[in-house]
């Protein structure tokens, strides 16, 4: 049961990240929901998945403070892809300074971000 | 003295007292009603608003969070931690290390990979100068952060040299200590670009009382009501206070005191009337009467505004030591403020402002306790005299404790039907249970102090800041 | 009892202020237990409704997400999908529970689009939930009417126009806000035709609004400003400038130029900053003519354009103005000066031997 491939998702709207895990776990995958970053960073070190998604606004530790500690505290190269407003773009490139692999802007089409998940980690 | 002398004297005192009861408590209830008006009005407009989309965007107008420290290393990690996970695009966080004597300098670098950097700074009001130097972080996730330590000055000082360092169009200025929602940023700058027909020169918040709240990495999880009667009893003040004077006053356009734990400031105005004023303990009521007083004098339209939202957290006094200290140094610090601007009392040149708030704030603020001690100073001579009629003073003290106790009701519906902070089964009775005994048990401490306060002022010209002992909010938090 | 009415008795003997006092305390008294069982009644009901709340919300949130799983392949609407639409439509009857499906609804619906969205928006429909909203634009309080417009806006309701434009010019400014919104975020840029005869002011709240509202819509072909930027209502104005940077209207250079001489000087200061995004270099000149004519944010948005545009024959204007008394203008001046000439800027700080001068011209050197 545990050859399925660990997804950690960090999103504090409840009901969108009911979805997204429904989809997620549709395609096969063991996904782990964070309503916060602080949760988020949490889950990643407890079970080290193969891939992040986070949004970038978030309570407490911001999405880009998890991008930032999975890249330098714990030097790991798992892919991230992040969710973002509109009008973010500041931010966005910061993401992307920081180590994001990819982002996808608010609001946006689950079915696009399953492609995108399964084209980064098969 | 013949006996009709002393009569005379007597009943210009009993009228005296009648009339400024009289005069209280009628304000009292009109201030009420306005304050309940002007919060249904708020509640019903701001329900539309959609906050959290619209000013995560970058052309919303820049703003520095300024926030003095002083000897603050228990929690200045969490703290700012808090203060820079805002919803907000377009800020900074100024954290303005007022020379402390601690390591919070050396935790800050360390917990945030500062440096220091070249910074320029622009001297526009004169401070004490810079000691390390301005500091920055390498890594981009705390961006937002600017670190600058300086000899120590007091806290308008260091209020000053944030504003000096600042190049945003707004600052808001806060207790390092304090908690910040993660929405304040975005509710307090929205007067400020709304308002078309008045210039918006200052916005105020609210502060709610942390104490035995949960928070936990600088978030709060859960509003609980503390155990003392001290505490209980500050809750219930500053939900009158707030919810219910303040509003009214907005309403009016008459706010006197945004309160130094948090308000936003229209940063040229600010400058333009030279900043904070470092020779008062009531800094953050001086620079409101200042900025008020100078726009009356430019004939310009403006207003101070007002957010009722429960925005920002702080932990209040637990023991009466430093209760005392903190009501002493809010009493001398209103005396100074209206000493230094008593001109403006009853002149007509200021309009409302003179005739209207500053005469309020002096007869039921600023005289309020005065007047009170020399009632019961009265009363007692009355009694010595055998010349107490004790059916008027019964049914009189009846009276002015019932009222008392409406008031706060009034103040605790208010809340209940906005905000209602206060979720748990059973508060509702240990709030009643306040509101009853709040009179007996804690008012002859605010009297106190406040009497302690003037004296101060008068005679002990040397006192010092009251220094605040802190608990440390998460360790509060802990041990609950 | 007995006692209660001797009191009674007695105080018919005292004097008139006691008796009117007493009636006081007794008035005050009875409010006092009055609201105290409100307030009982009121904690308790809050409680309850915060309990009933969540659990709907739950409920909900589960028959959404299983609404959008159950979709046909055909994209019909399978026989799941029609019990969902019945129980919800059932729970919309009471103004509580339908409060907490739309709140459900558009929770998911701002942060999703394509497909998922559409079945969404489809389900507001199927539950006749567009009825209630539309129905409200008819009440004669303004809070209504903003709450139905907002509704129809958020569930992105076009055929409901005709009836939310009619409050267009409603008195209340926050229906007026809500209309423009809606047009905005449904018609794209075609919405904005409001601005044609606006009379009323557009708060920069308003306009930030807008702004971002604009910026959801992948078409970015904007139209014609002219007929704004040269409007009557300095707000239309200044919003239009807003539009030029962002869509970058080099087209308006003409119109753009003429505007540094408009009489509003919130406009002039909204317009530099354009013109310095926009390379518009033709307005040097007109600055420079009468500089100190201008107020002083005017000369240091001014400076900040030049710090961009400047060139070599700036530098004889630029000179005097390096030892400016303002801070903000002499800093910008000297940049502008190190940009322009470098070796003229490095051989300064012994000319002016000031402390403070010395570090402005030290802090340039390095950064």
């Amino acid at each position: 049961m545990n050859d399925k491939k660990k997804i950690v998702l960090a999103e504090d709207n409840s009901t969108l990240s009911l979805l997204l895990k429904f989809k997620l776990t549709k395609e096969g995958y063991d996904v782990f929901v964070a309503e916060d970053g602080k949760k988020a960073i949490e889950f990643i070190e407890e079970h080290n998945p193969v891939l992040i998604l986070t949004d970038i606004m978030m309570p407490f530790v911001s999405g880009l403070e998890v991008i930032s500690h999975v890249r330098n505290k714990l030097n790991l190269q798992t892919p991230i892809i992040v969710f973002s407003a509109a009008g973010q773009e500041e931010m966005v490139l910061k993401a992307f300074n920081l180590g994001a692999n990819d982002f996808m802007a608010k609001p946006f089409s689950p079915n696009e971000l399953v492609i995108r998940v399964k084209r980064l980690i098969g | 003295m013949d006996t009709s002398t002393v009569n005379t004297i007597l009943l210009i005192f009993h009228y005296f007292f009648f009339a400024y009861a009289f005069a209280a408590i009628s304000s009292y209830i009109i201030l009420a009603i306005i304050s309940i008006v002007e919060t249904i009005e708020y509640k019903k407009k701001n329900k539309f608003v959609n906050y959290k989309e619209i000013l995560s965007s970058d052309i919303a107008p820049s703003i520095s969070i300024i926030a003095p420290a002083y000897n603050e290393s228990l929690n200045i990690i969490e703290n700012v931690r808090s203060l820079l996970s805002n919803h907000y695009a377009n800020y900074d966080v100024i954290i303005v290390n007022d020379g402390s004597k601690d390591n919070s300098l050396e935790l800050l670098i360390e917990a945030y990979d500062l440096v220091k950097v070249d910074y320029l700074i622009n001297q526009q009001i004169l401070t004490q100068p810079v000691r390390e130097g301005v500091f920055k972080s390498k890594n981009p996730a705390f961006e937002k952060l600017i670190v600058v330590d300086k000899e120590n000055g007091g806290k308008a000082d260091a209020l000053n040299m944030g504003l000096n360092i600042s190049t945003s169009k707004y600052v808001a200025c806060i207790d390092v200590d304090c908690l910040l929602l993660e929405d304040a940023l975005q509710k307090m700058i929205k007067p400020f670009l709304e308002l078309t027909e008045v210039k918006v020169i200052a916005t105020g918040g609210v502060i709610r009382i942390a104490n035995a709240c949960i928070i936990k990495s600088g978030k709060l999880l859960d509003v609980n009501m503390p155990k003392s009667m001290l505490e209980r009893a500050q809750i219930l003040e500053y939900i009158r206070s707030f919810l219910l004077g303040r509003m009214a006053w907005s309403r009016l356009n008459g706010l006197l005191v945004i309160s130094g734990a948090f308000g936003m400031f229209d940063k040229k105005i600010v400058i333009e009337v030279g900043g904070y004023d470092t020779n008062t303990v009531g800094e953050d009521m001086e620079i409101i009467v200042r900025m008020r007083v100078h726009m009356e004098e430019q004939k310009k339209k403006y207003k101070v505004a007002y957010i009722p939202d429960p925005l920002c957290w702080t932990e209040a006094p637990d023991n009466y030591k430093t209760f005392i200290s903190q009501r002493n140094r809010w009493t001398r610090g209103t005396i100074e403020v209206l000493k230094k601007h008593r001109r403006i009392g009853l002149n007509p040149k200021y309009r409302s402002l003179g005739l209207v708030s500053f005469p309020f704030w002096f007869i039921f603020e600023r005289m309020a306790p005065i007047i009170e001690v020399v009632g019961i100073v009265y009363f007692c001579i009355l009694m010595a005299l055998r010349e107490l009629r004790w059916d008027y003073a019964f049914v009189f003290f009846i009276s002015a404790y019932l009222f008392t106790v409406l008031f706060s009701i009034v103040a605790i519906l208010s809340e209940e039907n906005t905000y209602h902070q206060y979720k748990k089964k059973g508060t509702g009775y240990k709030l009643i249970r306040t509101i009853l005994l709040e009179p007996f048990l804690f008012h002859p401490f605010v009297l106190y102090a406040a009497i302690k306060g003037n004296f101060d002022y008068y005679f002990n010209k040397k006192i010092k800041w009251g220094v605040m002992t802190r608990k440390g909010m998460t360790k509060a938090a802990e041990s609950n | 009892m007995n006692k209660f009415l001797y009191f009674i008795d007695s105080l018919k003997e005292e004097p008139l202020l006691i008796q009117i006092v007493w009636l006081l305390s007794f008035v005050l008294f009875v409010i006092i237990i009055i609201s105290i069982i409100y307030l009982k009644f009121l904690r308790t009901h809050l409680r309850l409704n915060d309990k009933i709340a969540e659990k709907y919300k739950n409920e909900y949130e589960a028959n959404l997400i299983t609404y959008l799983y159950s979709e046909n392949e055909e994209g019909l609407i399978s026989s799941e999908q029609q019990s969902i639409i019945k129980q919800l439509k059932n729970g919309a009857i009471n103004k509580f529970k339908r409060e907490i499906i739309i709140s459900t609804l558009l929770k998911l619906l701002n942060e999703i689009s394509g497909e998922m969205a559409d079945s969404i928006q489809n389900l507001y429909y199927q539950t006749a939930l567009n009825n209630y909203a539309v129905a409200k634009l008819k009440s004669g309080n303004w809070y209504f009417i903003t709450e139905g417009i907002r509704e129809l806006k958020l569930f992105r309701v076009k055929d409901a126009h005709k009836d939310v434009e009619k409050h267009v010019n409603h008195s209340k400014s926050e229906v007026r806000k809500e209309v423009q919104l809606y047009l905005v975020n449904l018609f794209s840029f075609k919405g904005l035709n409001f601005l044609n005869d606006l009379k009323t002011p557009l708060s920069e709240w308003d306009q930030i609004q807008l702004l971002e509202e604009l910026q959801k819509f992948d078409d970015q072909e904007i139209p014609d400003i002219t007929l704004w930027l040269k409007s009557e209502n300095d707000y239309v104005v200044i919003f239009a400038l807003k539009l030029a940077k962002i869509y970058n209207q080099f087209g308006m250079k003409e119109i753009l130029l003429e505007l540094l001489n408009h009489e509003s000087e919130r406009v002039r200061l909204e317009l530099i900053p354009v013109l310095n995004h926009l390379y518009i270099v033709e307005a040097k000149e007109v600055l420079k003519s009468n500089f100190s004519e201008r107020s002083r944010e005017e000369q240091i948005e001014f400076l900040k354009l030049l710090e961009n545009l400047g060139d070599e024959n700036d530098e004889h204007f630029i000179l005097q103005h390096i030892y400016n008394n303002d801070f903000e203008i002499r800093l910008s001046a000297l940049k502008i000066l190190k940009n322009i000439n470098l070796s003229k800027f490095e051989n300064l700080e012994l000319t002016k031997p000031e402390a403070e001068f010395v570090e402005m011209v030290k802090f340039i050197k390095n950064n």
